[in-house]
């Protein structure tokens, strides 16, 4: 078997992504094939890769000639495979949208290719100051693709975007100054060797910065006020892409702090109140809304809370619910906002707009024989055996609430936007289904990885 | 030792970060916003400075004659924020003119950034 090396996975991009220009030089046409080439590619190299860690275990890189902890390495264990095969096949799939589209714009296709590299490269590396610049990489173009309808919502959730996230940067910042002032490592597992020399307050704090910082992308309270200004702002497959890349990036960043740099007892406990606040707050909010994207953003943001609720449970099944709730969220939710942006309710005399959104919010709401059934059904059974009971009737509530809205909007319709469905569009839409069906009707073929890479996190390892 | 010389660096810092946090989230001016921002970040760069810092050690830059040199790998650290720091100050002045051009005025028109 062809062994693909993990840095190929953002070198190529990120080249590729420069080029464009040059390629629009040559011919405007060529734009959306080429980067979509490049897209396909990309996902196939992770799709390689994911099969390489399957087998062999966990993939290290070595860069620049220096052995780590001084050099930077790159590690890809199972769970960062998984959502580099999720982050990169989706991109490629929303980026199939765009075809037939009145709007031609080269920049976009460059920013949608640096996004996607870097949010490949916060679940590959083995860094900790490499996974902030790309944290960085993935802010700085996700800004601009908000930004990109000019409108002045777009600029106001542009702006949101950028004052949180750069606070957020900040707080990042403060947890790697204090990690590193006591440790004088970046490297992870030098990290997770070592952590426990440090002093219990200064863990803790290092924690709390690190969780405050990676919130702002992972969409969790308290810096995540952006998220609803920033999607109703950008267009439909821009707030596709976000719900796709950089928060599922985020999601892992949490998974990573939790498991291997700081895993103290109360930094689960932490994680598991800003979980329970995130969810409530978003569903409630959701349940509000008159705009359908805002309705969804608030609604993203309590999936966010959900699936931060199961990592922070730290056992395998609740771990395996999230990889799930991970997945459904990607799939669901880049489809639903696809999807919304010609959705009224003379559509559902549609079918073919129709269909995949009525499977996308069934996966949503946590219906059978949907990824998002599969996550709910693995928490609720986590949640009772260790006899949970409050949390319990908090995600029942949560989920009955989702589903009083999510009703609303399919019977009610929204109309938000009179323009038409593109072709391109409904076959993007329907990939995204078609895929939400397979992982439902055949849950085992993500349940045997989320198996392994629970064990593997649960163990202290990547 | 090292941390009862630096404690002064650590005050200015975190008294840097307080005020650029106050400024995000009490104010509604774009620009003072931005300028709060670019406070927050310059306390953190000056912490993580202060970090590497080794008593009587010169630049690192290898040096027989000076065999003490400060930890580098926090210099580096703050270089790429500086440039990080930079390039979104630009971002946010170029949004806060294409906000400036739809609106015809730089206030938010709601309790700021931090409304939900």
């Amino acid at each position: 078997m062809v062994s693909i090396p993990p840095v190929l996975l953002i070198a190529f991009p990120l080249f590729f992504a420069f080029l464009a220009p040059l390629i629009n030089m040559v011919s405007k046409k060529a734009v959306k094939p080429y980067t979509l080439f490049v897209l396909l590619l990309n996902s196939l190299f992770a799709i390689l890769l994911f099969l390489e860690v399957q087998s062999n275990s966990v993939v290290y890189e070595q860069l620049s000639g220096f052995y780590p902890p001084i050099g930077i390495l790159l590690s890809v264990g199972y769970i960062g495979a998984i959502l580099a095969v999720v982050i990169n096949v989706l991109a490629m799939v929303v980026y199939i949208s765009y075809f037939g589209d009145v709007e031609n714009s080269v920049k976009f296709s460059m920013i949608y290719m640096l996004v996607t590299a870097s949010s490949t490269g916060i679940v590959i590396t083995g860094d900790l100051f490499n996974m902030f610049v790309f944290f960085e990489i993935t802010a700085v173009g996700s800004y601009g693709l908000v930004a990109s309808m000019r409108t002045k919502k777009a600029f106001e959730g542009a702006f949101k975007y950028i004052v949180l996230g750069s606070v957020g940067s900040s707080f990042i910042l403060l947890g790697i100054a204090t990690i590193y002032g006591y440790l004088k490592t970046l490297n992870f597992y030098d990290i997770a060797a070592r952590i426990n020399t440090m002093p219990e307050t200064a863990r803790l704090m290092a924690f709390i910065f690190l969780l405050i910082g990676i919130g702002v992308e992972a969409e969790i309270f308290p810096l995540n006020g952006w998220v609803p200004d920033a999607y109703e702002g950008s267009s439909n497959r821009v707030a596709s892409f976000l719900s796709l890349g950089p928060s599922k990036a985020g999601i892992y960043a949490i998974i990573r702090l939790l498991f291997t740099l700081v895993p103290i007892m109360s930094g689960f406990t932490l994680a598991l109140i800003l979980g329970i606040f995130t969810l409530v707050i978003g569903e409630l909010a959701a349940l509000k809304q008159k705009d359908v994207k805002r309705m969804l953003a608030y609604s993203s943001i309590g999936q966010m809370g959900l699936i931060l609720i199961a990592i922070s449970m730290h056992s395998k099944f609740a771990f395996i619910a999230a990889v799930f709730l991970m997945v459904s969220h990607a799939l669901a939710k880049s489809l639903l906002f696809l999807g919304t942006r010609n959705y009224d309710a003379g559509t559902l005399k549609n079918p073919w707009i129709a269909g995949p959104i009525f499977i996308g919010v069934l996966s949503i709401i946590g219906m059978p024989p949907f990824p998002g059934f599969w996550g709910k059904w693995y928490l609720m059974l986590n949640l009772a055996a260790e006899g949970l009971w409050s949390i319990i009737l908090i995600v029942v509530f949560a989920a009955v609430v989702e589903g009083v809205y999510y009703a609303r909007f399919l019977f009610k319709g929204t109309g938000s936007d009179a323009r038409s469905i593109t072709k391109s569009e409904v076959a993007a839409i329907f990939l995204l289904a078609i895929m939400l069906v397979l992982i439902g009707i055949f849950p085992q073929y993500l349940y045997t990885p989320a198996v392994k890479a629970a064990a593997s996190l649960l163990g202290g390892g990547p | 030792m090292t941390y009862e010389l630096l404690q002064p660096v650590f005050v200015i810092s975190m008294a840097l970060i307080a005020i650029g946090l106050y400024g995000v989230m009490s104010k509604k001016n774009i620009l003072k916003i931005i300028l709060s921002i670019g406070i927050m970040d310059t306390g953190v760069n000056i912490l993580i400075v202060a970090m590497g810092y080794i008593p009587g050690g010169t630049a690192p830059i290898e040096n027989g004659n000076y065999p003490v040199y400060m930890d580098p790998v926090p210099q580096a650290l703050v270089l790429t924020a500086i440039v990080i720091g930079v390039s979104v100050t630009a971002l946010a002045l170029a949004v806060a003119m294409g906000y400036y051009r739809k609106t015809g005025t730089l206030e938010l028109d709601d309790e700021g950034v931090m409304k939900w």
